[in-house]
């Protein structure tokens, strides 16, 4: 039994499995089929200050090694996020550990929804994600992840605004993804998440429309894999903050492959679709793996690429 | 999440199949307009599950009827009986069953018919199926409802079974003869079939619910990649979007958005 706890300074998970934002709800849709505390932590669906409604539909489409996505960030607003049961109320009872992806349209509404969550949770939220990488959103998303000045300017207003522990979520639509983890810990934040989803469209050849009425959306699942990995081992090389893999994670394997890279922590995204169950499997193969390694600690996982 | 063991899984006619699991978890569990989300296969080109309406659930065994329209359903097909399918469910909130005297009326489009057919089981006063189609090769189950004590009233668009035209057209026919009866309604089918039905039962005052169909991706709502418009009670007029898996896939009449 190898210790499985990891250490992101500001603070520390029992596990490195999480669950990437938007593809797990806000937890409680899951814990019909497991005990989600069970999980390092979950990363719940994206939210701004007030609710938003979310793209035209359709909004997802099958491709091969996975899926597209336009669902535009649509949510309940922080307000609701806080007080109503089907949210954080009800979330922290199952005892799980909460990270909040956050969002908005401008660098002060960013700010102003992690103020309002260090003010009014604190104590029930380990961290927050900043999304800055949503594909799918003109303001508020892929905007700032792909400009390094807006980057900058979001990053050091939601710093300023909250002691709460940042994770950047970095946007894969970018000719260097390093660049922008040199940013994020320039500004403070204490850990990197990526990959979010490639831009990407397909389209109906019968009826020469595109499958998402959004046109565009974001490309997840195995298919993004191989493309995460290189991205981790880049931003690995780049800053000293620790990294959240993700992007494609179907498996044990494919979790441990992020961490060789670099990744400290990882989240599991479409595979909960496939199968809820894969953030289960994954804590367990990776117990297994160190086991295997003759590694005491999962720490030691990280970054141990040999070439 | 229960791996079920496909019992039998054969050809109705033409495009349709019905498919029986060994699934006792989710048959003793199951209401009807509930839905399964199976996992069809492991293929790459085809990872996501692929929603259907529970058609039957009895004696520890899971009916599904579908129609192959695609990849996922044509893989489907082709699962040899012994095949084991990962499936959840029973996934979300059904039809209510048919209170005190009302004489139940199913109106479904095509595969539709298979999401109403338990309510054959609650009601106590029989009940009528309206079923309509492009033609008459889209048209199922009529003998399964009628041995189950439902009348079934037939239309389709060419006229080649039943009434030529829209299922909505058998109405004036079945408001006659159960005049003075009270009627509650269940709807399932294409979009644009539970729209018109939707204006329509508003427009004779008469009351129901209606499962939509829309493209699904997690079934358990958490992705929000199904979601349907529904009326903003806070905001009369206005609409807001519900999951089709998990708030619905039936929602009451009054919650229908019709634009
Ligand atoms: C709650 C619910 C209950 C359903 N019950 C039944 C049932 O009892 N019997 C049955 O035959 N089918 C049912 N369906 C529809 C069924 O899920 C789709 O036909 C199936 O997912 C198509 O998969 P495919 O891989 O064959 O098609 P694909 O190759 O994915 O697509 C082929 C075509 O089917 C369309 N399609 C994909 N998903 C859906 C969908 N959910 N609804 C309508 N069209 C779709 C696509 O847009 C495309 O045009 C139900 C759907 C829902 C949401
Ligand atoms: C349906 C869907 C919704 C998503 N919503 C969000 C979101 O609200 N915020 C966010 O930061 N990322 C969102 N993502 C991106 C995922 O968190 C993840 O970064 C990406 O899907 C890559 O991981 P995967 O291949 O394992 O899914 C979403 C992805 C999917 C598929
Ligand atoms: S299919 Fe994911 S929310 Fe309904």
């Amino acid at each position: 039994m190898a210790d499985l706890k990891v250490d992101f300074g500001k603070f520390q998970l029992k596990n490195p499995v999480m669950t990437a934002s938007g593809t797990f709800g806000y937890g409680l849709e899951y814990s019909q089929f497991y005990d989600i505390s069970k999980l390092g932590a979950i990363m719940v669906k994206g939210i701004r200050s007030v609710p938003s409604d979310g793209n035209p539909t359709p909004r997802v489409a099958e491709v091969t090694g996975g899926m597209l996505n336009a669902i535009g960030l649509q949510g309940p607003g922080v307000e609701k996020f806080l007080h109503d049961e089907h949210y954080l109320p009800g979330v922290k009872k199952t005892g799980a550990t909460v990270i909040v992806n956050i969002w908005g349209k401008t660098a002060e509404e960013y700010a102003e929804v992690a103020a309002r969550l260090e003010a009014e949770a604190k104590n029930d939220i380990t961290a927050l994600e900043i999304n800055i990488s949503c594909p799918n959103v003109k303001a508020g998303g892929a905007a700032f992840g792909t400009d390094p000045k807006l980057a900058e300017q979001v990053i050091s207003a939601v710093r300023n605004a909250t002691a709460l522990p940042l994770i950047t979520k970095l946007s894969p639509n970018v000719t260097s993804i390093a660049e922008f983890a040199r940013i994020a810990e320039a500004c403070g934040s204490d850990s990197v998440s990526l990959i979010n989803t490639l831009s990407a469209m397909a389209i109906d050849i019968e009826t020469r429309r595109t499958k998402l009425a959004n046109r565009t959306g974001g490309l997840s699942g195995p298919a993004v894999k191989p493309v995460a990995i290189r991205m981790v081992n880049e931003v690995y090389k780049a800053v000293k903050i620790p990294i959240i893999g993700k992007g494609g994670i179907c498996n044990g394997a494919d979790a441990v492959e992020f961490m060789i890279a670099g990744a400290t922590a990882v989240a599991v995204g479409t595979a909960n679709f496939v199968d809820p169950y894969v953030p289960l499997q994954v804590i367990d193969f990776i117990n297994d793996y160190c086991d295997r390694h003759g590694m005491k600690s999962v720490s030691e996982l990280t970054g141990s690429l040999l070439n | 999440m229960p791996n079920c063991t496909l019992i039998s899984n054969e050809r109705m006619h033409g495009q349709y199949f019905r498919a029986v699991f060994d699934a006792p978890e989710i048959a003793t569990d199951a209401t009807p307009g509930q839905f399964v989300h199976i996992r069809i296969d492991n293929r790459l080109d085809q990872m996501l599950r692929r929603p259907f309406s529970i058609h039957n659930a009895l004696d520890g065994k899971l009916t599904i009827v579908y129609k192959v329209v695609g990849k996922g359903t044509q893989t489907f097909s082709e699962l040899p009986a012994g095949s084991v399918c990962d499936i959840l469910g029973p996934c979300g909130k059904g039809f209510s069953a048919p209170a005190g005297d009302v004489i139940p009326v199913a109106v479904c489009g095509g595969y539709g018919a298979a999401a109403t057919f338990m309510l054959t089981r609650q009601s106590k006063n029989g009940g009528v199926l309206l079923l309509g189609a492009r033609n008459e090769k889209d048209i199922l189950l009529t003998q399964e409802y009628a041995r189950a004590g439902f009348q079934v009233k037939v239309a389709t668009d060419d006229g080649s079974m039943g009434i030529k035209g829209r299922v909505t057209d058998l109405f004036p026919e079945l408001l006659k003869e159960y005049q003075g009866k009270k009627l509650f309604f269940y709807g399932c089918g294409p979009h644009p079939m539970l729209m018109a039905l939707a204006k329509l039962l508003r427009e004779k005052s008469l009351d129901g619910e209606l499962s939509v169909d829309h493209i699904m991706c997690c079934g358990v709502g958490a992705c929000f990649g199904c979601v349907v418009k529904v009326n903003d009670h806070a905001h009369p007029g206005e609409w807001m979007y519900a999951r089709s898996c998990a708030d619905g896939p039936v929602f009451k009449l009054a919650d229908i958005y019709t634009e």
